[in-house]
């Protein structure tokens, strides 16, 4: 499904990716971990292709497409959603028209029909109910005035209701104390499914006795310096990342 | 047209002639105010841009359209001017084309309140309440304003009685036909609401032909104590058009005015709201929302004065620009010295889509009182680029995106329109204009 060689990139002239090769398949979770700095927002960034981000080499290939030839919404057409780990407060916009016209967006591009109003509202009162948000949320602005966990939740309401086949969560657990955190992984759980992956972006391995991956990477330095199962995850909340950066210098 | 730039001998022959040919039988015609406001006129002369209150707001373009004092009547597309009436059921109406009065698409019958137009308030010489015009304008603070006094032609009269409670809005519409074409129109409206009386006003200024005039017009309204009006005001003239608009309140002990202003429309317009508080406990809200695109000019003049002390007053207007659009945003409160425990907070936000437009805003707090609470705030933006990736990576496109950004930016105030079919009519048209900037820019 995703197939990433040799990926460099720059921010502001300085390269922080500096060699990324992933494959991703159908089906699959995959935890990206690693220390501060290490590029793993910039991973995600460039996924959904947010701009300030420079590609300087290599190539990312999602479902037999060259995604760094699309555009932001036209992936997100394509089936790419982004959880962000600050997700963007918009006063005034409503967050069941949001949803709405997001909804429509992406199943026009899919040659869909429109959702209709009362369909719709059915469908996001349930999947609200799924991911735990207070059904007044959806009357309210867009995130806010939400707290913390209220966002990440309704960030889950969206993958929800968009159904996307690549779902990145970009430090999804930060900020939540465990209750949120619970909750948060409930709603990505019940989303899993065998033609949907996932890549879950985190520094803690917390999210992870919640959210089980079928591979972790550790990303160091611009580089994935290892992959394992979950039990990589465990062996690093246990010892920390030094030992692998030791490892991989000497 | 005359063809020719008005000037002030213009403008004070014009004044003169106009009121030298009404019937001027024992001052019914208010010929002594009349006189008084050319008098003005001559000491004022007309706007310039030397002076602090027009330096952003140039009458040059307005005074080059020579644009005369007529009142000649045309026939009227009465279907178009039903169309254009507010869709939820009114107390009572008035209906002005050309700034004439229309009384048979008008109903002014309703329970404790008393209506009429300034015309036929003049011709019944109904002194005990025309003896208010012009008590809070005085013979007008500039040029154009005394012109307005000079030569007003017609307008609302409305007298909310002691207590009477009125449940349904009452309508004032103002429609420009292709009649008003190179004409200056001069409407003049007075409201009062006496003690503890509660109205609620829609007050609209719209053009049936895309045509070119200049909608002078002056309101007056006075609340006494304890009395509280709703007044949805909307500026959404021709485009060709001129819209100078003075409102003057003057808010009695306990009365409270609660605002709402939309100006769309014009080519040109210029909003001055004056807000006198003359006794304690009184309350002015004021919110607003321009958009200008093109070539278009939208100024609002905002002069607050806390004379007395105990009143509050909160003013919020929101601005998007757009093309080469221009808008000045001046908010004015003074706060006098025994105007001890005011409540004082203007706020005003510029939202620039292009790097064209041109905003010029100048809050001003003048608190010479020392136990107040007052603020003040000024923004000027883009959209937010993050705001901007966060809608894009849901799926929606740079349009949709920034529309619905600039929707979100304009809810605040269209929710403060609480009359629905008006609020949804502002909102398409800010969408649809919107929408069309858009696909200019692509």
């Amino acid at each position: 499904m995703l197939s990433i060689k040799n990926l460099t990139a720059n921010v502001e002239g300085k390269e922080i990716l500096k060699g990324i090769d992933l494959d991703v398949q159908a089906g699959e979770v995959h935890a990206i971990m690693g220390p501060n700095g290490s590029g793993k927002s910039t991973l995600a960034h460039i996924l959904s292709g947010r701009d300030g981000y420079e590609v300087t080499g290599g190539s990312i290939d999602f479902k037999g497409e060259d995604l760094l030839e699309l555009a932001t919404e036209e992936r997100a057409h394509r089936g790419v959603f982004l959880a962000m780990q600050y997700p963007v407060e918009l006063p005034g916009v409503n967050n069941m028209t949001f949803l709405r016209e997001s909804l429509n967006a992406v199943r026009k591009a899919r040659s869909e029909a429109e959702i209709d109003a009362v369909s719709f509202m059915k469908l996001v009162r349930e999947k609200a109910r799924q991911v735990k948000l207070d059904e007044k949320l959806l009357k309210r602005s867009v995130n806010a005035g939400f707290s913390g966990g209220e966002k990440k939740r309704n960030e889950i309401l969206q993958m929800a209701v968009l159904e996307p086949t690549l779902a990145i969560l970009d430090e999804t657990d930060s900020g939540l104390d465990i209750d949120a955190l619970r909750t948060v992984a409930d709603g990505v759980n019940m989303l899993r499914s065998p033609d949907r992956s996932m890549l879950v972006v985190t520094h803690y391995q917390r999210l992870l006795e919640y959210i089980q991956p079928d591979h972790v990477h550790v990303l160091a330095g611009g580089r994935i310096i290892k992959s394992g199962g979950k039990e990589l995850a465990l062996e690093l909340e246990e010892r920390g990342y030094g030992w692998l950066l030791e490892e991989v210098a000497a | 047209m005359s063809g020719r730039t008005t000037n002030i001998s213009d403008a004070l022959m014009a004044a003169q002639g106009y009121v030298n040919s009404l019937p001027a039988d024992n001052g019914l015609w208010l010929t002594e105010q009349r006189r008084a406001a050319i008098d003005k006129l001559f000491d004022l002369g007309l706007p310039q841009s030397r002076q602090e209150a027009w330096r952003y707001t140039d009458v040059q373009g307005l005074l080059e359209q020579g644009f005369i004092t007529s009142d000649e009547a045309a026939e009227i597309p009465l279907d178009e001017v039903r169309q254009q009436l507010l869709k939820e059921p009114v107390a009572a109406r008035l209906v002005f084309v050309d700034g004439l009065y229309q009384s048979e698409l008008s109903e002014t019958n309703a329970a404790g309140v008393h209506i009429d137009s300034l015309r036929g308030a003049m011709a019944k010489a109904d002194q005990a309440t025309l003896q208010a015009v012009g008590s809070l304008s005085g013979a007008g603070s500039h040029g154009f304003a005394a012109l307005n006094l000079a030569t007003m032609q017609d307008g609302a009269v409305i007298r909310v009685e002691a207590g009477s409670k009125l449940e349904q809005p009452i309508e004032l519409l103002h429609l420009a036909s292709r009649n008003a074409t190179g004409r200056s129109l001069r409407p003049r409206h007075l409201i009062i609401l006496e003690a503890d009386a509660q109205a609620s006003l829609v007050e609209r200024y719209l053009a049936l032909d895309e045509v070119s005039y200049f909608n002078n017009l002056v309101c007056e309204i006075v609340l006494e104590q304890g009395a509280s009006l709703y007044h949805q005001r909307v500026q959404q003239e021709s485009r060709q058009a001129y819209h100078l608009s003075d409102l003057h309140l003057g808010l009695a002990a306990d009365s409270h005015y609660r605002g709402v202003n939309a100006s769309l429309g014009g080519l040109w317009s210029r909003t001055n709201i004056n807000n006198r508080f003359n006794a304690v406990g009184a309350v002015c809200e004021l919110d607003g929302l321009y958009l200008v695109d093109d070539e278009q000019l939208a100024d609002y003049h905002l002069d607050v004065d806390h004379a007395v002390p105990g009143c509050a007053s909160r003013e919020n207007f929101k601005g998007i620009l757009n093309g080469r659009g221009r808008a000045v945003f001046d908010g004015r409160i003074l706060v006098r010295e025994q105007a001890q425990k005011s409540d004082a907070h203007l706020s005003n936000a510029n939202l620039m889509l292009s790097r064209q437009a041109e905003i010029d805003t100048k809050p001003q707090l003048e608190i010479l009182a020392d136990n107040v609470q007052c603020s003040h705030g000024t923004t000027v933006g883009q959209l937010d680029s993050q705001a901007l990736f966060y809608l894009r990576s849901r799926g929606l496109n740079e349009d949709q995106a920034r529309r619905l950004l600039c929707m979100g930016f304009a809810q605040e105030i269209l929710d403060r329109f609480e009359t629905e079919s008006l609020r949804e009519a502002l909102s398409e048209s800010i969408h649809a204009r919107i929408e069309a900037s858009n696909s200019n820019s692509n």
